[in-house]
Parts: C-alpha cells; sequence; structure tokens
C-alpha cells in the first residue's frame, strides 16, 4: 500500500459519481433502465469509500497524506517568480471518515430513492442530480485547498437548487429551490471576501501553506483583528450553507424536495459542509472569531428549537432539528471542542438519515400526508419504521447506549468546561435547555405519529410498511446510532477508538496573543513536543471535572423531555391546547418561525426589490441609454467604414463593373481588373508605410 | 557553394524527408494503380504520422543543418521551428479528414492523386519554411508552399468560383514573390549575404539605416504579409477563401498562416536583434520603428477584419475576415518584441488551430447537407441540428475568447504581455476589438436558436468519421480552456530560436 494508490483511489471515488452523473443525465431521455448504472456506480463509490477508510487506518493511521498538481500558473516575465494556482487532494482521517459517510448515506438515499421515486417522470434525471450532488461533496471532502473547496462548494449549491426544486412544477418547490439558492449565496459572498483576503495575503490557497504562514507570523494585514475578520468571513460560508442563524431560513422550505433528497442534504452532504469547512480552517480562528461562531451555534441551536416543539409538518420538525443540531456542532467548533464537533456530525448524520428515511417512510405510507395531526397509531403497522424511528429519537435526545449520547454528551461537557475556564456560562446553559427541547420535539412527533389513535381512518387503512429498499437503509442507520461502533465503554467516548485514535487532534496556529488562555501553548514544555491543546493539563482537568455533572445533567434534561412529551400527548394528562392558550403570544411566536420569513421580507427582500427598482430605471434609462448611443455610433461607423470598404475601395477597383452595373455577380466576380487593383493598392500601402517609417 | 558534413545532417531533416518520399509513394500509387483511390488517404495519413513521430524526436535537439562557408546554415532545426512543425502536422492530419468528409473534394475521385500529392507539397514548403535561414531558402519554400496552394485553391475544376479564386491567388501571390525576392535581392546587395545570422553580424558593425534598406525590408514583409493576410496585403483573403474548397481554406487559414508567422518571426528576430535588456525585451536594430510598424499592422489588421465581418452574410467569407482579425491579434504578440509575446503567440496558435479548424468543419458538415453557407439559412439549425450547432456555438464562443474556452486563455495570454509591457493602449484596443468580433459571432448564434426554423427539416447523414472529428476539435477546446498549463509549458519550451 502506497500513498499514490490511496491519492488514485480518492480520484476514483470523486470522480465515479461525475461519471454515473454525465451517463445518466445523457442517457436518461432514451435508456429507461440507466438508473440501475447510477447505482451501481454509487454501490462502488461506497466499497471505494469503506477500503479507502480501512486502508488509511489500517496503515497511514498518522500520517497526512496529500498531493498536487498545478492547475496553471503565471510567470512573471519582469521579478521571474511564479504564481501557481494548484489543485490538490489531502487525506487525513478526518477525510476518509467522512469520505465514508457521504458515500454510505449517499448509497442508500439511492437505494431508498428506487421505491421512493418509483414513477415519477423525470425518474433518471432526479439519479442524475443525486450523482453530481455526491460528487460535489466528495470534491469538497477531498480537497487541500480553498479555491477549490469553493468551486465544489458552489457545485454543491447547484446541484441542491436542482433536487430542491425538482418538482418545479409545484411553485413552492421552485421558489423553494430559489431561496436555497440565494439565501447560500449571501453566505458565500462572505466565503469569498476571506478566501480573497487569504489569498492576497499568501498568494496561496493551499490550507497547510495558509497555516504554516500564519503560525510563521504572517497575518492579513498585519493584524490580529483581520484573521480574525478573515475567520469570520468564511465562516459566512458555512452560516449559508450549514443554515445557521440569520441564515437558517432556506432550510425548512427546502422541504419541498422530494424527502430522499431532504435525508442527503440534511445528514451527509450540504449542511454538513459548513461544519466541514469550520473543521478545515479550525487553525486559523482566532479566540474572537471563535467565540462569534459559538454564539452563532448557540442561537441557531436555540431558536429552531423553539420552533420545533409547534410546528406540526413531519419533516419541518426534523428539518428545524437539523439545524438545532448543527448549531450544536458549530458552537462546539466555537467552543473548542473540535472533536466533538466531528464526532456530532457523523453520528447526527446517521441518525438523522435515518429520520428524515423514516418520515419518508410514513409520507409514502400515508400517500403523501406529512401533517402529524392527521396520523397517529402507525405504530403497529409500521413497526420496523416504528422502531428505528424510535431508536433514532433516542440517539438524537442523547439517551446513554446510543451514539448521539456521546457526541452530544461530550458537546455539553466541553461547553461546560469553556464555561469554567473563560466564564461564558450561557453556552452551557443553552445547550442543556436545547437538549431538553430536543427530547420533547422528537417524542411528540413520534407520540402523534405512531402512538394514540388514527385521526385519519381513511389513510390509515391504506397505510403498510414500506418495501424492502426503503426498510433496509432505516434498519442499518439505526444500527449505526448504537454506541458499539464508536466505543466500548458506552458512558464514556473518549475511550472509544473513534475520539482517541481516529479523529486528529487539532493544530492551532493563530499568534499566542490571540488565542483563549486554555488553548496557549504550555511554556514549561520539556521535550520541545507540540501537544495539542486538549492535551493540556487545565483543559483536561476542566473537562474531567465537567464530564460527570455535565453527563447528570443532559441526561436529567433529556428525559424531563420525554416525559413531559409523553404527559402530554400520550397520556394526555395536561391539554396541549389550553397551555398553548395560556401562552398564546409565545405559541405564535414559536409557530410562526420567530417570524423571520416576515421580518427578511418587510426590510432585506423590500429594500433589494426598491433597489432593483431604482437601479432598473437607472439601467433602462441612462445606461441603455448611453449603451443605444454608442451602439448607434459603432453602427454607423463601422456600416460606414464597411461601405468605405464596400463602396469606395471595391468601387475604385471595379470602378468599371460598377459602371457596367447590370452584368451579373458572377461576371464581376471573374474580373482580372480587380486582382491588379488589388495589387496597385499593395504598391501604394507600401510606398505610405515607406514615408511613414523614413 | 559546398554543403559541409552535408550526410550527418540529413538525420535532422527526417520529417521533411518522409513527407516527401509521401509525397513520391502517392504519385506512383496515382500513376499505377488508376481505379483505387481510397487508399489514398491512408497513405498520407501515415505519412504523417511516422513524420510527427520524427518531429517529436527532434525536440530539443537544437542543431543547426546545412552549413556552408564558415558559419552560414541553410536550416535551423530548433525547437520554434518543431513546434510549428507539429502545428502544421496536427492540422495536415485533420485537414486529411476533412477532405475524405468533403462533398466538394469528394466529387472529384480521379484526381484526388494530384490533391494529396499537393497538399504533401505544400506540408513539405512550410517545413522548410519554418526553419529556414537563409533568404534563399525562405524563398523558395514560400515558392513550392504557394504553387501548390494556387493548385489546390481552384482544384475543383468544374466550380467557377473554385478557379476564380485560384487564379487571383496566382496572380496576387506572383507579384507579391516578385516584390519579395526584389527586397532579398536589395538585401543582399547591401550586405553581400543571404543569411540571416550573418546579416545580423553585419549589421553589427555597419550601421545602414538608409531608405534603401528599409524598402528593402517593407519589400519582404509584404511577401511575408501576403501568406498571414495582414492588412494591407490582405485582399486575397476574402475572396480566395470564399471560393476554395473548404477543407483548402481551412488549411490556409490555420496551417500556411503558421508558417507565415514562423519566417517572420524568425526574419525579424535573428536578422535584427542586436541585445536583450534587463527585463527581456528584446533591442533591434533601429533600422526602423520595429514596435510601432507592428502595432500599426496589427491594429489596422484586427479592425479591419473586424470591421469588414461584420457585414458578411457568407459564413465561410466571415471566417475569412475574422481569421484576418485574428493574424491582427497574433501580430500583436510578437509586437511586444520579448519571449513573454513569443509565448503568448505560441500559445493562440495552438488554440487557434483547434477553434478555428473546428469552425470551418461545423461549416462544412452543415454546407454538406443545406449547400449553403449563409448564415441565414442557418435559422432555427439549432433544433434541427443539435449537436453540429451546440459545437459551431463552442468554437466561435472560443473565437470570440469568452471563457470557459480555451480561447480565453489565448486571449489572456496576449493581453498579459502586452499589459505587462505597458502597450496599455494598444490593449485597450484589441480588447474594443473582441467585443466588435462578438457581435458577428454571436450573430450565428442567434440564427441557429434564437430564431424561426425554415420550413425544410434538415437532418445530416450521420457519416461514422464526422461527430468523432468534431468532437476531437471541441474537446481541447474545452479542455484547454479550465487546464492549461500542458500548452503553456508547451510554448515555453519551445522559444528556443537558433542564430543569435
Amino acid at each position: 500500500m502506497y500513498e499514490s494508490t490511496l491519492i488514485n483511489l480518492s480520484l476514483f471515488i470523486l470522480l465515479l459519481p461525475l461519471l454515473g452523473f454525465v451517463v445518466t443525465l445523457l442517457l436518461g431521455k432514451k435508456v429507461k433502465s440507466v438508473f440501475i448504472f447510477e447505482n451501481l456506480i454509487i454501490i462502488l463509490t461506497f466499497f471505494s469509500s469503506v477500503y479507502l477508510l480501512y486502508s488509511k487506518l489500517a496503515n497511514f493511521r498518522t500520517t497526512k497524506i496529500s498531493s498536487e498538481l498545478e492547475w496553471f500558473g503565471f510567470n512573471n516575465f519582469i521579478t521571474g517568480t511564479k504564481l501557481s494556482i494548484n489543485l490538490g487532494f489531502m487525506i487525513d482521517n478526518i477525510t476518509a471518515i467522512m469520505l465514508f459517510v457521504v458515500a454510505l448515506i449517499s448509497m442508500l438515499v439511492h437505494l431508498y430513492s428506487i421505491e421512493y421515486m418509483k414513477g415519477d417522470e423525470r425518474y433518471n434525471r432526479y439519479f442524475a442530480y443525486l450523482g453530481i450532488f455526491t460528487f460535489s461533496m466528495n470534491g469538497i471532502v477531498l480537497t487541500n485547498n480553498i479555491l477549490m473547496m469553493y468551486i465544489f462548494w458552489e457545485l454543491v449549491g447547484l446541484s441542491s437548487y436542482l433536487l430542491i426544486g425538482f418538482w418545479f412544477e409545484k411553485k413552492t418547490a421552485a421558489d423553494a429551490g430559489k431561496k436555497a439558492f440565494i439565501v447560500n449565496r449571501i453566505g458565500d459572498i462572505g466565503m469569498f471576501a476571506g478566501i480573497l483576503i487569504l489569498f492576497l495575503t499568501y498568494q496561496t490557497f493551499s490550507f497547510d501553506k495558509i497555516f504554516s504562514s500564519i503560525s510563521s507570523g504572517v497575518l492579513p494585514f498585519n493584524s490580529d483583528f483581520w484573521l480574525t475578520v478573515t475567520g469570520i468571513l468564511l465562516f459566512c460560508g458555512a452560516i449559508g450553507k450549514s443554515a445557521q442563524f440569520p441564515l437558517h431560513v432556506w432550510l425548512p422550505d427546502a422541504m419541498e424536495g422530494p424527502t430522499p433528497v431532504s435525508a442527503l442534504i440534511h445528514a451527509a452532504t450540504m449542511v454538513a459542509a459548513g461544519v466541514y469547512l469550520v473543521v478545515r480552517i479550525f487553525g486559523l480562528l482566532t479566540a474572537d472569531a471563535m467565540l462569534f461562531i459559538g454564539v452563532i451555534g448557540m442561537i441557531s441551536a436555540f431558536i429552531p428549537a423553539t420552533i420545533a416543539l409547534t410546528q406540526n409538518d413531519i419533516k419541518k420538525v426534523l428539518a428545524y432539528s437539523t439545524v438545532s443540531q448543527l448549531g450544536y456542532m458549530i458552537m462546539a467548533l466555537g467552543v473548542g471542542a473540535y472533536q466533538f464537533a466531528f464526532f456530532h456530525l457523523v453520528t447526527h448524520a446517521f441518525f438523522k438519515a435515518a429520520l428524515f428515511l423514516g418520515s419518508g417512510s410514513v409520507i409514502h405510507a400515508m400517500h403523501h400526508e406529512q401533517d402529524i395531526r392527521k396520523m397517529g397509531g402507525l405504530r403497529n403497522k409500521m413497526p420496523l419504521t416504528y422502531w428505528t424511528f424510535v431508536i433514532s429519537s433516542l440517539a438524537i435526545s442523547g439517551i446513554p447506549l446510543t451514539s448521539g449520547f456521546l457526541s452530544k454528551d461530550g458537546i455539553i461537557a466541553s461547553s461546560m468546561a469553556f464555561a469554567n475556564l473563560t466564564g461564558h456560562y450561557l453556552f452551557p446553559i443553552f445547550s442543556l435547555v436545547v437538549a431538553l427541547l430536543t427530547a420533547f420535539y422528537m417524542f411528540r412527533l413520534i407520540i402523534l405519529t405512531f402512538h394514540g389513535e388514527p385521526r385519519d381512518i381513511h389513510k390509515f387503512e391504506h397505510a403498510h410498511e414500506s418495501p424492502f429498499l426503503m426498510v433496509m437503509p432505516l434498519v442499518l442507520l439505526a444500527g449505526l446510532s448504537i454506541f458499539i461502533w464508536y466505543t466500548p465503554n458506552p458512558l464514556n467516548s473518549e475511550q472509544g477508538w473513534i475520539l482517541s485514535k481516529w479523529i486528529e487532534k487539532p493544530t492551532v496556529f493563530t499568534p499566542e496573543r490571540s488565542r483563549f488562555d486554555f488553548m496557549k501553548s504550555s511554556s514549561d514544555e520539556e521535550n520541545n513536543i507540540k501537544q495539542s491543546y486538549l492535551d493540556a493539563e487545565v483543559y483536561k482537568e476542566a473537562m474531567h471535572s465537567a464530564h460527570y455533572p455535565a453527563m447528570i445533567l443532559s441526561e436529567l434534561m433529556a428525559i424531563l423531555g420525554i416525559l413531559f412529551a409523553f404527559i402530554v400527548y400520550q397520556w394526555k394528562k395536561i391539554n396541549a391546547d389550553s397551555i398553548a392558550d395560556k401562552i398564546k403570544p409565545l405559541y405564535n411566536f414559536s409557530l410562526n418561525k420567530w417570524y423571520f420569513d416576515e421580518i427578511y421580507n418587510k426590510t432585506f427582500v423590500a429594500f433589494t426589490i426598491g433597489l432593483s427598482k431604482v437601479l432598473a430605471w437607472f439601467d433602462a434609462k441612462i445606461i441603455d441609454g448611453m449603451v443605444n448611443g454608442s451602439a448607434f455610433l459603432t453602427k454607423h461607423f463601422s456600416f460606414f467604414i464597411g461601405n468605405f470598404d464596400k463602396y469606395v475601395i471595391d468601387g475604385i477597383v471595379n470602378f468599371t463593373a460598377y459602371f457596367n452595373g447590370f452584368i451579373g455577380l458572377l461576371v464581376r466576380r471573374i474580373q482580372t481588373g480587380k486582382v491588379q487593383s488589388y495589387l496597385a493598392l499593395v504598391i501604394f500601402s507600401l510606398v505610405i508605410l515607406l514615408f511613414i517609417f523614413k | 557553394m559546398n554543403i559541409n558534413n552535408f550526410l550527418s545532417d540529413i538525420d535532422l531533416i527526417y520529417p521533411e524527408i518522409i513527407l516527401v518520399s509521401t509525397l513520391i509513394v502517392i504519385l506512383l500509387y496515382d500513376l499505377i494503380f488508376t481505379k483505387n483511390k481510397r487508399l489514398l488517404p491512408f497513405f498520407s495519413l501515415s505519412g504523417i504520422f511516422i513524420a510527427t513521430l520524427f518531429t517529436i524526436l527532434n525536440f530539443g535537439k537544437n542543431e543547426f543543418a546545412f552549413g556552408y562557408g564558415s558559419n552560414n546554415y541553410l536550416l535551423s532545426i530548433d525547437d520554434f521551428s518543431n513546434f510549428f512543425k507539429l502545428i502544421i502536422l496536427i492540422s495536415s492530419f485533420i485537414i486529411i479528414h476533412f477532405s475524405i468528409l468533403s462533398n466538394e473534394i469528394k466529387i472529384c475521385i480521379d484526381r484526388h492523386g494530384e490533391y494529396y500529392t499537393l497538399l504533401f507539397g505544400m506540408m513539405a514548403g512550410m517545413f522548410f519554411l519554418v526553419s529556414a535561414n537563409d533568404l534563399i531558402v525562405i524563398y523558395v519554400s514560400i515558392e513550392i508552399l504557394s504553387l501548390s496552394s494556387y493548385v489546390l485553391a481552384g482544384f475543383v475544376k468544374t466550380s467557377l468560383r473554385n478557379s476564380e479564386a485560384s487564379l487571383k491567388y496566382v496572380i496576387y501571390g506572383g507579384v507579391s514573390s516578385g516584390i519579395m525576392i526584389f527586397g532579398m535581392s536589395l538585401i543582399y546587395g547591401m550586405t553581400g549575404s543571404t543569411n540571416l545570422a550573418e546579416i545580423n553580424s553585419i549589421l553589427k558593425v555597419t550601421a545602414l539605416s538608409d531608405i534603401t534598406f528599409l524598402t528593402s525590408i517593407l519589400m519582404v514583409l509584404a511577401g511575408i504579409g501576403f501568406k498571414i493576410s495582414i492588412v494591407p496585403f490582405h485582399f486575397w483573403t476574402p475572396d480566395v477563401y470564399e471560393g476554395a474548397p473548404i477543407p483548402i481554406t481551412a488549411y490556409l487559414s490555420v496551417a500556411s498562416k503558421a508558417a507565415g508567422f514562423a519566417v517572420l518571426i524568425r526574419f525579424i528576430k535573428i536578422m535584427f536583434l542586436s541585445g536583450i535588456t534587463n527585463n527581456e525585451y528584446w533591442v533591434l536594430f533601429p533600422i526602423i520603428d520595429w514596435r510601432s510598424l507592428l502595432v500599426i499592422f496589427s491594429i489596422i489588421t484586427m479592425t479591419l477584419g473586424n470591421l469588414s465581418a461584420l457585414w458578411q452574410d457568407n459564413l465561410k467569407r466571415m471566417l475569412a475576415y475574422s481569421s484576418i482579425a485574428h493574424a491582427g491579434y497574433i501580430l500583436l504578440g510578437l509586437a511586444v518584441l520579448s519571449n513573454q509575446g513569443l509565448t503568448a503567440v505560441l500559445i493562440y496558435f495552438i488554440i487557434y488551430l483547434f477553434m478555428n479548424l473546428g469552425a470551418f468543419l461545423v461549416l462544412m458538415l452543415i454546407a454538406n447537407e443545406i449547400n449553403s453557407e449563409d448564415i441565414d439559412d442557418y435559422k432555427g439549425l439549432g433544433y434541427s441540428l443539435p449537436f453540429l450547432s451546440a459545437m459551431l456555438s463552442i468554437f466561435l464562443i472560443s473565437l470570440v475568447g469568452l471563457p470557459p474556452t480555451a480561447g480565453f486563455i489565448a486571449k489572456l495570454y496576449l493581453f498579459i504581455a502586452l499589459v505587462d509591457a505597458k502597450m496599455i493602449v494598444v490593449a485597450v484596443i484589441a480588447l474594443l476589438n473582441t467585443v466588435l468580433s462578438l457581435y458577428y459571432y454571436i450573430r450565428v448564434l442567434k440564427n441557429l436558436y434564437l430564431s424561426k426554423p425554415n420550413e425544410r427539416y434538415i437532418k445530416i447523414k450521420n457519416t461514422s468519421l464526422s461527430y468523432p472529428l468534431v468532437f476531437i476539435l471541441g474537446t481541447p477546446v474545452f479542455v484547454f480552456g479550465l487546464y492549461f498549463t500542458p500548452i503553456t509549458d508547451l510554448a515555453k519550451y519551445s522559444l528556443k530560436i537558433l542564430g543569435i
């Protein structure tokens, strides 16, 4: 096993879905069964990524493999320097794990969609889009430089637009696709500006080179402040893609896409890209930038959790829970819990995919009914869907023995440790509240959907368990939400291989003065070995003392939440409606999603439309006036030149021909007199040139 | 004149020898097997293939061949000439496929032997031309090239416009080469040498800046300018391009233009280079204001080419004017008078080869079907011929120079060279010209896609060769637009010109 083998393998993994996309798209209309090809491709991608993960962890666990090739370069002939723009791959453990997760979820979504999308008129095109989505996500994961990341980032944006608006005949779906695209673009502008600052400062896009320049003291515009700004600007991209506050509004609307697409977007691909970006740029985040990221993450964890409490659409609840969980991850990165953030990304990918695919199974069974007020009692009709849904819900609520417990508990503990170290106590408080809310709304969803009496008898009677291809992914994903895959000790994830061995500990490159105190490298290092702040005594102690309180508190919260859900919705001890009536304003506030859409419509959208009207007027009257004026001039000038050529030059030449006039075109053409005149002109112009340059 | 080391220098001209032998083989075959002409293209292709191999082997050798006297050489086999030989070979390879597909050529099946013989005659002429290091060699190879192309331009005897084109070409070309040889004899009279490098060393010691020398240089430039059709030596171009069979038009617009440029660059650089400044710019003997001369030529050429193209209704004639305009852009790269500008020229040629031949190929395939080159007849073709129309659009967009096609890269390097040389005004004029050219290229696209289709529905017979060939030409236009390091590397590698 050589490093180059891994690089070639990863190239293979990257390009396979692209091949699938091209073939499926081109042949889609003619060959009805071409979707099978796309599915085989994705299965092959999955097995390649398993092999890549295996060989990376078995042979190169501690090495970082990267490979670069020059895309293009510009020689500066005067100074003799060269500016090269490179393309490249970097494979560390995080890359390999992420590739595996993407390929797995994508494969399951592909297989699931074979049944779910059956009968759709653009069946093959759907699979083609899934292919390009996987391709773009793999690109983000594999790259070693931020330019390529940006390119694939935009490709993800494009493919999400195609998939969310897949049923574009429906106006809401088309609008949702547009909204996702535009809102993402707002974040991308920030990211683009950040990339420009980096390139201006370091003349390279490569992460490694940027990091090493930072650690050798080269900063954008020579100031810590601008490094902070750069970090925040780059993070703006993540705000858009990972649907963080205040750009989270596109994600719930994106539920208009087919449900398997939601699973793909929300579990493994698009929204994960934002978190992955922050993971990649973690080394250049200053304390201020981290705090900003943490606060954004905290807000994004809290607000959607409160909104999810009152939503009645099964997919909307899950959508808001996605935003909330992503908020957790982002907050974790903000408080320095790098490993837990990535760990939560992985575990969340599995259980959230299970939840979405499960909801798809329910929707499929209920003939595209998504309102949970019309469901109920499906437990016995769809046992497999139900149980996988329960396991995944337990995982997302963070109940022990599940994967969600391991990662979420870690995040809460880290936020507590962070609070102890720096005094920012809001982080643990909010994360505990969100844990409570999460458990409550998830079990509210389960109870309303699966328990109790059916509320729509007609649809209930037609409901049935989904076919094998749809249930198999559910079982597999629910299985992956059990602790055993990650650690032998269900209560302590730190002992597990994934945290202690697989996920690399982060290195921080920012100047010492702009780090949090606990992240400063200890000055009394004896062996002069750079250690990660995660291994520093201070941090370890803080984590240790936070571990048990955090676990107990978060369990308490989760159980309280579940219990409350049962009290209200299962046993009906408290009437949900009467509570809602009592706190009517708050209820409406949550039901209407904190009025974000309305506020944005009244302010930004209205402002933009107004501005564009003004610009349109300016464009139509003034710019077009100028353009038309110059076009008019150019046209007539060139008409003049053309005519000059045609009539004056050719006219002199063909004087006889024109004089005779009525002789046809052909006769005129074979007139040798023309050539003579041409030649006369050549001699004439030679003489003129001689006079000019004499 | 005694040639030193004649036999050992033979090794260096294997590609030329292969081409001439293929010519003889084709001629003999044609004489012996008078009935079966179908094998001729295969002979030609294999000849080209072997010549390509030898050309590639010659890369990096950089030697003079056929020395006479003390230190004078007739040919210089350097990377610069090898680069242009490669361009000529690739375009010949494609042109032979063109000829197989062309209806015009197909009609004259009994004269195919003649056709391919003459093609190889042109190739041999161009090969000697691009490595010529002596005025006599330049003149003789231009004549070899021209005589073959005169006949080829009028190859379809039954077509009046073919014969007309040929006749015009012959007269015009005859006078041009007359002017050129006059100029050359004046140079010889003043310096006593026909060797470019020797003239250079003579110029170093004696200042020859009088009007006679200037006249002689301009006369030689007129001869070369006729080959690369720069204004005011371009008058033949539209008529001949429009009249000649399409494969020959395409060939003239790429290969013979490339050979002309090669000899122009060599003529200027080897004869007049007196030194190189610190920042890599060439210093030429101040006989004439070289940069102004070249800039004036190129700006007039591109502007006139573009403005005339605006009013053309015949796509072939439009492409003729557009190729005049492109000669203007390329000349601008030379006007920078530095290796950077030269790199831009070489890059431009690689890309121009694919995009221009591609546009001509699609034009020919469509003309084969609808028997018209009129832009108005292209209305709505985007729907009846989706693939060809899409490819034509790509080629035209590349000719404009819009990303992500390769044409953009060609113009990008050119403009970078101009800006680095602080020729901002010239760059702006060239840029405006590009904008101007957008109009007439896009007009074709508009007819293809936005205009109402004509009544008749056109369906192209899918010959096995045509689609792959279009695809082969289209792929580089796309790929080099996105990943152009190979061609820039090749261009930088090929800058080596022997002689000074």
